[in-house]
């Protein structure tokens, strides 16, 4: 009987305590997501030069495709077993902090600070000042298209100047107002502010503002009268892209996504400009923007760490972005890169550079998109209900301010 | 050792064996000489209760969800990161919730054992009886586990999610999870309380119900009308009919409702060809669409919701046909040709003879249908994906839209929002709504009796 019950005992020991196998290879594996399929002859160009500049150091490198704009949301489901490095647009950056999936930078982070824009790296430093991921393109923002045989440099310069041509030839001027991403433009320019706040939860807004030296009402105003405006159509990037093949749209705001079909469609007077500026009242003010870039970030759970750093940073360097920007045609955040002549010539990326300056960098918590498109879309509709403008604006406020479990 | 005589056996050694036979459970079959199945009856002993204790530590940390928050160190020199021993709260719910589903089976299956009072049996005679009378304990052990390891353990653990606090600014592993009761429950349905969760429930709620009947009833209707029409004796070419209706059905959903969505976009086909011929400048003068430009048939609630009834339609109606089809022809045609000489019309003989024979027949898969549409994803999202965007300002800030069913706002809240313990509330009032429909319309069916539903 003891022996049964030996025997017994000895099988449970032996099945519940096999010691666990651990890592001794010296062969770092290392999983990288690249955003899009095309990117992958890019990154694998990349992985060869970077095994080329490593002599002594095996690596075993395996390129996965993540979408950019959905990179979060994959890897915060399971961050343990997500890639080592992977690439994310810059407004994910919060979210990512939050979820504890970001390295901050090491040994290179000076480097890295000094050898791109300051958007860039403001983009990717975390609210602590330290860099948290390296900037790899500097072009995801938006800007201004237009048709320069309908449309004069002058005009391009006002909201109440294109619209008026607009008007005057019977086409539309486009613009996604039913899209919070896009519609932050004029409150930004008009002065009031809606960012993620210290939590790095919640939203800061002021849309609401009645103090402000521009009220929110008065922004609202003056968007209702452009919404209302015959020349302005509120077009999301299908509509613009419509538009512009059929002829009835002459001018809009989107970005280098849809750079390729205007060059195509105006040719010779395909145009691109900063964003325009619109009349609140008496005043003219400048548009702002959210600057977008693409960042490659590092797992802090990644088992070779330190690897996955390296092969980050060789990925987002001088060569690698001029690289990128030849088979992609994506803006470099590397001020060398950027200053090539090459680079310099294309009509988007001197756009982008001429809007920098009322550009922001996008920290926004989740709250905002619902609430914000939601705005923009009684805006595009011409305020339907009559709603007073204060109410809209002050529901808005409370939608894109909620905390984040609400 | 020899064998015990019975006649010997006190009340203590009666119960001996009782405490043998459930806490040892190989010992009796090798007392019995059948040292195979005693050796195989240890392991899976064995193998439960190491899986007992390997899930213990977590079963005790299921009170707290965790207690050690993750830090990390870096280490120049190795050049990777030293983590400490973290608490992952989703693992100890997850393991926790597995420690106690493996100490129920432990515990039932030692209380079996115990009362068994037969001498134990061979591997052979178990295998006879396996194969035997008892077939379908075998056929259904693996469905069985299946079900248990990947439905009812995860369920169990999605359910628990609604009393935490595990959303955006609670991701696992860096953040600690934290049981909060009820309060996820009461965000939503304490309408007094003015949040917008309550505000966006109780019309969610209720465009998923009218979705639900009105999307049932119109493609049995319409899918029932059309099997009749083709039906009918002076209907020719019936099959090649069939047939072009069948094709519709053949066709993935997913690619006919995109197909749909771009036909009917803004800036789609029909609004393009509509307002070539001037029908849309006519309908914004005389006031039937908001918009001018373009019918919003995919971007106005009320349009919105419309196509999305008469799109379901063309993806409803053809399977329902098939169905009604088949039962149609399944009617004893000595019922309607007596009915005809009695000098019934053609609607009286719909009405007293094919009506109540087709609802005693497909009554159960009509409820079925209901369920199945109200959680009918597939449909609402893929019309109404990233371009319906709502302007009720209140819906907007709960992350729901007026076409948003229960289904598509949970998808919405923990893709976009990561808002996991709204999403998994949601989730149980959509499985009580469910049963509550299911339970109460199968009752009544089978209350009702099959003679009372067919007269």
């Amino acid at each position: 009987m003891k022996k049964i019950l030996l025997s017994g005992l000895l099988l449970v020991l032996l099945t519940g305590c096999t010691p666990r196998t651990t890592e001794g290879n010296t062969v770092p594996h290392l999983r990288v997501w690249v955003g899009d399929n095309a990117d992958v002859a890019w990154m694998e160009q990349v992985v060869r030069d970077f095994r080329a500049a490593n002599p002594n150091q095996a690596y075993e490198i395996q390129i996965g495709v993540q979408n950019e704009g959905d990179a979060a949301r994959v890897i915060l489901a399971d961050v343990e077993s997500a890639a080592d490095v992977f690439t994310f647009a810059d407004d994910q950056l919060p979210d990512l902090l939050l979820g504890g999936a970001l390295m901050p930078l090491q040994e290179d982070a000076a480097d890295v600070l000094n050898r791109n824009t300051p958007e860039s790296v403001s983009a990717a430093s975390g609210p602590d000042g330290q860099l948290y991921a390296y900037p790899a393109t500097a072009d995801n923002g938006y800007f201004l298209f237009y048709n320069r045989s309908l449309i004069t440099p002058e005009d391009a310069g006002s909201f109440e100047g294109l619209l008026a041509r607009a008007a005057q030839n019977g086409r539309r001027i486009a613009f996604p107002m039913a899209n919070g991403w896009y519609l932050y433009s004029f409150f930004r320019g008009a002065g009031l502010e809606m960012r993620l706040s210290d939590d790095g939860v919640t939203n800061l807004c002021t849309w609401n503002a009645t103090d402000a030296p521009i009220s929110g009402a008065e922004v609202l105003s003056a968007l209702l009268d452009i919404a209302r405006h015959p020349g302005f159509v509120s077009a999301d990037s299908d509509a613009f892209v419509a538009g512009i093949k059929d002829g009835s749209i002459i001018a809009g705001v989107s970005g280098t996504w849809n750079a390729a079909v205007a060059a195509q469609v105006w040719g010779e007077d395909y145009a691109a400009a900063k964003l325009p500026t619109f009349r609140v009242g008496e005043r003219d003010v400048q548009m702002a923007s959210f600057s977008g870039f693409k960042l490659v970030g590092v797992n802090p759970y990644s088992r070779n760490a330190g690897a996955a750093l390296d092969l980050a940073n060789f990925m987002t360097g001088y060569e690698a972005q001029l690289d990128r920007f030849r088979l992609r045609r994506q803006g470099p955040s590397n001020v060398a890169a950027l200053a090539s002549a090459e680079v310099q010539t294309e009509p988007a990326i001197a756009a982008i550079s001429a809007q920098a300056p009322y550009a922001d960098v996008q920290r926004v918590g989740s709250k905002y998109w619902d609430a914000a498109a939601s705005l923009g879309k009684i805006i595009a509709s011409g305020n339907p209900e009559q709603l007073p403008l204060q109410t809209l604006l002050d529901n808005a406020v409370a939608g894109i301010t909620a905390p984040a479990g609400q | 050792m020899s064998r015990l005589h019975p006649a010997k056996e006190g009340a203590f050694l009666a119960f001996w064996r009782m405490l043998r036979r459930s806490l040892l459970w190989g010992a009796d079959s090798i007392l019995h000489g059948h040292w195979i199945k005693g050796l195989l009856l240890f392991s899976a002993q064995a193998a439960l209760l190491s899986g007992i204790i390997l899930t213990f530590p977590s079963l005790m940390k299921l009170p707290s969800l965790g207690t050690v928050p993750a830090e990390r160190i870096w280490d120049p020199i190795t050049r990777r990161n030293v983590w400490n021993d973290y608490d992952n709260s989703f693992l100890i719910l997850l393991f926790g919730v597995t420690g106690i589903a493996l100490i129920i089976l432990f515990v039932v299956l030692c209380l079996r054992r115990g009362k068994a009072s037969r001498p134990p049996s061979s591997l052979r005679e178990d295998a006879a009886r396996l194969l035997g009378p008892d077939f379908h304990k075998t056929m259904l052990l693996l469905p069985v586990t299946g079900v248990v390891l990947v439905m009812v353990i995860p369920l169990a653990v999605m359910i628990l999610i609604a009393f935490t606090n595990y959303d955006r600014a609670h991701l696992v592993p860096t953040n600690l999870l934290s049981w909060i009761s009820l309060s996820n429950f009461k965000q939503l349905t304490d309408l007094a309380s003015g949040g917008a969760f309550a505000y966006a429930f109780p019309r969610v709620l209720g465009w998923t119900l009218t979705w639900a009947v009105t999307a049932t009833l119109s493609c049995y209707i319409g899918g029932t009308l059309l099997a009749m029409l083709i039906n009918r004796r002076s209907t020719r070419w019936k099959p090649f009919w069939r047939t072009c209706f069948m094709a519709a059905m053949a066709v993935p959903q997913f690619v006919s409702l995109l197909l749909m969505r771009n036909l009917f976009a803004d800036v789609g086909i029909v609004n393009t060809l509509l307002k070539g011929w001037g029908v849309t400048d006519w309908l914004y003068r005389i006031g039937a669409i908001p918009t001018a430009g373009h019918i919003p048939f995919l971007t106005h609630p009320g349009w919105a919701r419309g196509m999305i009834l008469a799109i379901n339609l063309w993806v409803g109606i053809p399977w329902q046909m098939l169905v009604a089809t088949g039962v149609l022809l399944n009617i004893p045609r000595e019922l309607t040709e007596a009915a005809r000489i009695d000098g019934a019309g053609a609607l009286q003989v719909f009405r007293r003879i094919t009506l109540p024979y087709l609802l005693h027949i497909t009554g159960p898969s009509l409820i079925s249908g209901m369920v199945t549409n109200i959680n009918n994803f597939n449909v609402i999202w893929l019309l109404t994906r990233d371009i319906y965007v709502t302007t009720d300002q209140q819906m907007a800030a709960a992350g729901a839209t007026e076409v948003d069913l229960l289904v598509t706002w949970l998808y919405r809240l923990t893709q976009d929002q990561s808002n996991y313990k709204m999403a998994s509330v949601i989730g149980i009032l959509v499985f009580a709504v469910c049963s509550a429909i299911t339970l109460t319309a199968f009752t009544r069916l089978t209350r009702d009796g099959k003679e009372a539903a067919f007269r």
